[in-house]
């Protein structure tokens, strides 16, 4: 008779609610995690409250009367008479990176690469890396001025007004930042730090924090394949994935579990004396080798002669003198071979000797 | 559930219909849920697998490397036609020749399939399971599910030694006296007398019976029947050795089956034991004619177990079993260490009572071994295999001592010789 071992609805259902639960918890952990910690957000960004966020510089310009406009994407970006920070200048398109400094009041840029410089600031030039650390004005920049000493490092820049030991650029309306570190959390209240940030951010009534994220159609190189083709090859491809999915899904499902065999262990027999050749070979052990070897001959060369068992070895070694005429003394019964080569010629030896007393 | 290969063609035919007509995410979405609702009515609309019932008839058992044929009922008590794909799973040592069977069923109807099975390993050989596949009315998806059918085919031992059977069952004649009686042993009984014809041992004339007629007789003898013979197998780590195709344990199988064939024949009971740490089979006063069908049912499911067989219980084993005098044919390795250790201690408990013949399977890789010449690798190997010989050749000469005979000979020879000694053993007058 037959039973059936499929499974029927109940028992899926046993099965699966246990990752069910699993699973729905993980995801509403997710939830309530990412709506609890909405501070959080990336380097630099006004509403993020990690040390490398920046949300305690925008509070200190909210309070001070600027209007803080966080920007991710260059759609609908309008910066005309206002102070536009950028805080990754190298992502956007140098093109429109033109467009938004004409537009603006005043710019700010955040260690920015030669190219973005010679597209917007070409008063300016990257000179090289500058270890991050207190410095001290060192120009007649009113903003430097006020602030004072400022951490401040990152980028080297060469223009006709550098502060900082050339951390700080300005080209007309433009300044440029060679690092990050008076404008985060962390480090907003070391040194004149704070007194820098909300003078160079503050200049004008509204501040556009333009931070260039993935999806900004503004972004360097971003002109994406599924742009160009028609919608036809797009859609059609999304189907022949689909189609693949089914594929894979018609392949993968097997007629019945894979069937094993319970194999009984196995072990060549003659695995033991090939082990022990190898241990001989190893020890070099010519001399119990040879022993072996002899004793075999001897036993041999005994039934040949017609001799006993225990016959002594002079009586041995006269009655293959007697049949052959040859002194096997040192050849059966002498000294043990010094070296493999010398073991290998008493083999052949022996059994010439053998060969020549049957015959 | 599975799908079939219709549903991604379908999906693929869905691609261009999306691209020339509807190129949008709802064109997508559109193809989507028509392929989504083929494959619901298919499941829906498919015959129930789970109510399929079955049931098994067939071979149980088959000789291994003959073909076996299991044959298997489906009946559909359901409402739907079931259709699709069945397949019998089998061990892949079974050797099943196809499990896979295109079924159509129809309501209230059975239909039955045959499964050829040509077994490749000894023992017994099972089913797995039955998975049905029943495709839907428009062919995109199928219900699937298993069915535990059980059954077992015993791949019998395949005795190649039958071959020398009827040579030796012409020896056996021969020594039954129905033909000259050239060999006479001591022990063995008076049987007739007949004239002499050319070719009969002078020894054997009856000089008496001669006198009073006018033909020189001859008398005939008859050996002993009825005497007891136990194989006994042991099936310890030594018999797990593989020599050539098969282990040591198959070897000696075939050479207790020749001799339980010539025994039987030669009128004496024969029993198996088969032995490691505890009883693995036996087979025990069973007639004749149902003798080797017993002995290859009971040797069939044996497989070595990598213990060290306990050669103390094993001889208490058998002075259990055998109340008179009988022929003991140990078959085993001659491996020095659990011979020297296990078995030759308790020896003369047992050759007190019992003529012990010890069989041992010898490996042709050895003696090939002993014959390497050339470098030092081979001489090396020579040497080492020189070793083992000695150390077999000294075994047996302790047995020899203990009043054992033994018998040691390569796979091949092992069952002539093996049936040979015991011709000789009856000839002498010796069981």
């Amino acid at each position: 008779m037959s039973t059936s071992v499929s499974p029927d609805a109940a028992r899926v259902w046993r099965a699966a609610r246990a990752p069910l639960v699993i699973v729905f918890a993980v995801l509403a952990t997710a939830v309530v995690l990412s709506l609890s910690r909405s501070g959080d957000g990336g380097a630099l960004d006004p509403e993020s409250a990690t040390e490398d966020g920046s949300r305690a510089v925008a509070r200190l310009l909210g309070a001070q009367g600027v209007t803080v406009e966080a920007r991710h994407s260059s759609r609908g970006l309008d910066a005309r008479g206002a102070t536009l920070f950028v805080t990754r200048p190298d992502l956007v398109d140098p093109g429109t990176l033109r467009t938004l400094t004409r537009e603006a009041a005043s710019v700010v840029l955040l260690a920015p690469s030669q190219d973005t410089l010679d597209a917007v600031a070409p008063g300016i030039a990257e000179v090289g890396p500058l270890a991050e650390e207190v410095r001290r004005p060192g120009c007649a920049l009113p903003a430097a001025v006020a602030a004072g000493g400022v951490t401040l490092g990152g980028t080297d820049y060469a223009a006709v007004l550098t502060c900082y030991d050339g951390a700080l650029a300005t080209d007309g309306a433009v300044t440029v930042l060679g690092g990050p570190a008076p404008l985060t959390n962390a480090r907003l209240d070391e040194e004149g730090n704070a007194a820098l940030a909300l003078r160079v951010l503050g200049g004008h009534e509204r501040l556009v924090w333009y931070l260039p994220s993935p999806g900004d159609p503004a972004l360097r190189g971003e002109e994406a394949l599924t742009d160009l083709l028609p919608d036809a090859w797009v859609f059609g491809a999304a189907q022949v994935g689909v189609a693949a999915v089914l594929l894979a899904l018609w392949r993968a499902r097997r007629l019945g579990p894979v069937v094993s065999e319970p194999l009984p262990v196995v072990v060549r027999a003659a695995e033991t004396v090939e082990g022990r050749a190898r241990l001989y070979r190893r020890g070099g052990a010519a001399d119990h080798a040879a022993e072996a070897l002899r004793r075999a001959s001897i036993e041999r060369l005994l039934s040949a002669l017609g001799l006993p068992c225990d016959a002594e070895p002079a009586a041995v070694v006269a009655a293959i003198a007697a049949r052959t005429g040859r002194d096997t003394a040192a050849l059966l019964y002498g000294p043990p071979p010094a070296d493999d080569a010398a073991l290998v010629r008493l083999a052949d030896e022996l059994d010439a000797l053998e060969n020549e007393v049957r015959l | 559930m599975a799908l079939t290969a219709r549903t991604p063609l379908l999906a693929l035919a869905g691609a261009l219909v999306v691209a020339l007509l509807a190129p949008t995410l709802a064109g997508v979405l559109a193809v989507c849920a028509v392929i989504l609702a083929g494959v619901v009515a298919d499941l829906l609309f498919a015959g129930s697998v789970r109510a399929l019932t079955f049931s098994r008839d067939g071979a149980t058992s088959v000789r291994l490397g003959e073909r076996a044929e299991v044959r298997l009922r489906v009946t559909n008590p359901g409402r739907r036609t079931v259709r699709g794909v069945l397949r019998d799973a089998w061990q892949p040592s079974a050797g099943a020749e196809t499990d896979r069977h295109r079924v159509a069923v129809p309501p209230g109807q059975a239909r039955t399939l045959t499964t050829v099975l040509r077994p490749t390993r000894r023992g017994d050989r099972l089913a797995h399971r039955v998975t049905v596949r029943a495709v839907g009315p428009l062919g995109l998806a199928a219900r699937q599910g298993s069915h535990e059918v059980p059954w077992a085919v015993r791949a019998l031992p395949p005795f190649h030694s039958r071959r020398h059977l009827p040579g030796r069952l012409d020896r056996l004649r021969r020594l039954d006296g129905r033909s000259a009686a050239h060999v006479r042993g001591q022990g063995t009984e008076f049987d007739s007398l007949r004239e002499y014809v050319l070719g009969d041992d002078v020894r054997s004339i009856d000089w008496r019976a001669t006198a009073r007629t006018a033909d020189v007789m001859v008398r005939t003898w008859r050996p002993e029947r009825d005497r007891h013979v136990l194989l006994v197998l042991d099936t310890g780590r030594t018999a797990a050795g593989r020599i050539g195709d098969g282990t040591r344990l198959d070897a000696a199988m075939d050479a207790a089956l020749l001799l339980a064939a010539l025994a039987s024949r030669a009128g004496d009971r024969v029993d198996l034991l088969a032995y490691d740490r505890g009883v693995r089979a036996s087979v025990q006063g069973v007639a004749a004619a149902q003798l080797l069908p017993s002995l290859v049912t009971a040797m069939a499911p044996l497989e070595p177990e990598l213990v060290e067989s306990d050669a103390r219980g094993l001889v208490g084993e058998v002075l259990r079993r055998t109340r008179r005098r009988s022929l003991v044919v140990l078959l085993t390795g001659l491996d020095p260490a659990p011979l020297e250790e296990g078995l030759l201690p308790v020896l003369p408990s047992l050759t007190a009572r019992h003529r012990l013949l010890v069989a041992a399977v010898a490996d042709p890789a050895v003696a090939q071994l002993a014959r390497g010449r050339g470098d030092a690798d081979a001489v090396y190997g020579a040497a080492a295999a020189e070793r083992t010989l000695a150390e077999r050749a000294h075994v047996t000469a302790l047995l020899a001592r203990h009043g054992a005979e033994v018998v040691d000979a390569v796979p091949d020879r092992l069952p002539p010789a093996l049936a040979d000694r015991y011709l000789d053993l009856k000839a002498a007058g010796r069981l």
